[in-house]
């Protein structure tokens, strides 16, 4: 047998073998596995960035004049309000799109937690087509409005939200007029906890629509509405389901954005948006056209089914979304494997208003269906506190990229203080 | 308006049927019909029965959700207003127009406004080549003669529900205003109501603003992003729509939506993704502008609701005998 030790000689062989089943994950993985870049990766500049605490600390100083006695880390605020609902922490839950892991009961019990937490949650834009709404013989479990029930039966009054998304092809089912019309979303709607986010493009796929892998009778049953390709092999029981990505152009988000805005006045409008080149000019066309939030999901972000080239070669990594979009006045919402308190300050101090738990999310309620999502989050609550109050700062907007050290960095002198 | 609360529901079908009110606002709708085609003859228009369901109906606004049918296993639609039959019939017929039956699944909280049924029917009117402003004038016209023709058929009918008929005297007599949607924000901003610029003119705003007056007016230009794709966009002002609505006086609100359409294949194909929508849905339609739709201005005018006016009914569902209202299982 030859050898060329200088090429991937596994991969090679096995698209070889495979065709094209071998340019995706195993699809054995599929419905149990969250997809995203590779876990051989090497840290990403995000990881290598350290937090710097400094020396002197002034505002910890103006804080002791508030509480007349030296403050810790308790007393950093973490509520917030993030794309118009209030939070206790800059922290929501990130859409799981149709994945059979989250329709497999993991998403009502991610749904449950999270309004037990008060925490923004998103619910992805072909849950209704894959999984159904709940209404009319379906099953209420897996469907969109199960989700919305579980987190409206547990959210404390006055926190959180609901943000639904749909994006070009999820149009057909309507999914936001279903919810705008339903008497379960009511109480939402009234008290202002309701959102619909415009879906452009995601993370682990920038460019690509939504992708999920179905047996041939279901895919048989939405065969007019997606392309359904035979990717795996003719003689392979499972196929893959491919979306659009959707065609976008400055002229077209501004418009649907205003159409958003007229057509659900009393709900938010959420624009989410993949790690594309351009993201900061489209985040800025967004919020222009009045957006209450734009996500920006990093090329690390994941959950969903994807190419491994895309997982692993294309989209901007999240740090640099961050370095190209900036801060700005309107919320800034990101994610790509946000899971602990350290990655999600350092987003906070490039800009972002509030970091998005996905992957983590399902296996924190896989590992414990009513308290895992809870603990996760109150970990990263804590040491979100720890590490601000070791910065000098007890309000999230008080951080800034002063309080990150990016290795290979120009050195600073003494005058950048 | 006879007095009864705005978010009054409809009494049980007996109750509603053998009721006064109910038999003299049907009797009066009975006359608007006759009177509508009356005038629509006289002025060459040509009527065709409509579609009651396709494989798409038209964008929506608003928020109201459209009704599947399952059509031998393809998802077709009830038509939620017939705009996109009514570009195409022009291919036979340079004007045309319908009386139209339409189902939206509105929002909920339209249920209270008493300008909402789920099932509703509208006068649809189309002409070929027409310009917004020679379609403004079949508008005014048409209304006109429908108010005459109403109150000279039924003269009993209005006096059994008290309207009086002064209240049509400047209608009769005064062309209608025509004010900008700039002008209209303006003037909600001056009367401290919150109107946003971008959007179309709320439920609570069109009902001030119609207070405001003694005769309906037209509401023209509407910015782009607060209508779907049908809606014509001007070629010297980017951003503006080549649009109206006709909003009748003393708080009865909106009657009547139209306005030059957008026809050019290109165009269309843009404006459905501005409105979000997806091109597929809409291929019988986009292969007939492929090969050419006439350039057309037209409207829908809401049955029921000029129903309600002319007979200064207090909520929409006086006017129909079966009503549906956002979000109640009637009959």
């Amino acid at each position: 047998m030859i050898t060329a030790r200088q090429l991937p000689e596994d991969a090679i062989r096995a698209r070889a073998r495979e065709g094209s089943a071998a340019i995706f994950p195993d699809v054995a993985g599929y419905g149990r596995s969250l997809f995203g870049a590779d876990v051989d990766t090497p840290p990403d500049e995000l990881d290598r960035a350290r937090i710097v605490p400094p020396v002197f600390v002034p505002r910890r100083l103006e804080k002791m004049f508030d509480l007349a006695r030296e403050p810790v880390y308790g007393d950093v605020g973490l509520s917030t309000v993030l794309g118009g609902f209030t939070a206790p922490s800059p922290v929501f839950l990130c859409a799981f799109g149709s994945t059979q892991v989250a329709g497999s009961g993991l998403g009502i019990a991610a749904s449950e937690q999270a309004g037990r937490l008060g925490m923004p949650m998103v619910i992805g834009e072909n849950v209704v087509p894959m999984h159904g709404y709940g209404r009319m013989g379906e099953s209420v479990e897996d469907g969109l409005l199960g989700r919305i029930r579980a987190y409206a039966d547990a959210v404390p009054d006055g926190l959180g939200g609901v943000v639904v998304q749909q994006s070009t092809e999820d149009a057909d089912a309507e999914v936001w007029n279903l919810v705008y019309s339903d008497p379960s979303a009511t109480k939402l709607l009234e008290t202002g906890r309701l959102a619909f986010e415009l879906k452009v493009g995601q993370g682990a796929k920038p460019g690509l629509g939504g992708m999920t892998v179905l047996s041939r009778t279901a895919a048989g049953e939405i065969a007019e509405q997606y392309t359904v390709d035979e990717a795996f092999g003719r003689d392979q029981a499972m196929v893959l389901r491919s979306s659009s990505p959707g065609t976008f152009t400055g002229e077209i988000l501004r418009q649907q954005i205003h159409l958003m805005r007229n057509n659900y006045p009393r709900a938010r409008a959420w624009v989410k948006l993949h790690p594309g080149r351009d993201v900061g000019e489209a985040a800025r066309v967004a919020w222009a056209a009045g957006a209450d939030a734009v996500t920006v999901d990093g090329a690390e972000g994941g959950t969903g089914w994807a190419p491994s080239v895309f997982l692993d070669q294309v989209g901007l990594p999240l740090v640099e979304c961050l370095r190209r979009v900036g801060k700005h006045d309107a919320s800034l919402l990101v994610s790509g494997r946000i899971w602990e308190g350290a990655r999600a300050l350092k987003c906070l101090a490039m800009g972002a208003s509030a970091v998005g738990l996905g992957r983590a999310a399902l296996l924190a309620v896989d590992e414990d269906a009513t308290e895992g999502l809870v603990r996760l989050v109150r970990c990263l609550e804590l040491e979100l506190r720890l590490l601000a109050s070791a910065l000098g700062k007890y309000d999230l907007a008080d951080l800034t990229t002063d309080d990150l050290w990016f290795p290979g960095s120009s050195a600073r002198t003494e005058q950048d203080g | 308006m006879t007095g009864t609360p705005d978010a009054a529901l409809p009494p049980g079908t007996r109750e509603h049927l053998t009721s006064p009110v109910t038999q003299a606002a049907l009797r009066i709708q009975n006359s608007i019909t006759a009177g509508t085609r009356e005038y629509l003859g006289m002025n060459g228009f040509v009527e065709l029965q409509p579609p009651l369901i396709g494989p798409v109906t038209d964008p929506g606004c608003r928020g109201a959700k459209q009704v599947d049918v399952d059509y031998y296993g393809h998802k077709y639609k009830m038509m939620t207003s017939v705009i996109l039959y009514k570009q195409a019939s022009l291919l036979a017929f340079d004007k045309i127009f319908y009386v139209a039956p339409n189902v939206r699944l509105e929002p909920l909280e339209t249920s209270t406004t008493g300008r909402h049924l789920v099932e509703f029917t509208q006068i649809d009117v189309e002409v070929a080549r027409a310009s917004r402003e020679e379609v403004l004038d079949v508008a005014q016209g048409l209304l006109r003669h429908i108010v005459a023709h109403t109150l000279r058929e039924s003269k009993v009918d209005l006096a059994t529900l008290g309207r009086d008929q002064e209240a049509f005297t400047a209608l009769l007599e005064e062309d209608f205003e025509r004010m900008t949607h700039r002008e209209a924000v303006s003037r909600l901003q001056g009367l401290r109501h919150g109107q946003s610029a971008d959007a179309e003119i709320d439920w609570q705003g069109e009902r001030i603003i119609s207070e405001q007056t003694n005769r309906p007016f037209f509401i023209v230009d509407y910015p782009k992003g607060s209508r779907g794709f049908t809606d014509g966009e001007s070629s010297t002002e980017p951003g503006v729509l080549r649009n109206f609505d006709l909003i009748a006086s003393d708080g009865f609100g909106e009657l009547c939506s139209g306005g030059e359409r957008t026809h050019e294949y290109r165009r269309l194909i843009e404006r459905m993704r501005e409105t979000g929508e997806n091109p597929a849905k809409y291929a019988w339609y986009l292969d007939l502008a492929r090969e050419g739709l006439p350039p057309s201005a037209g409207f829908g005018m809401g049955l029921e609701r000029v129903t309600r006016y002319i007979a200064g009914l207090d909520a929409i569902w006086q006017a129909n005998a079966y009503p549906k209202l956002p979000g109640i299982a009637t009959p």
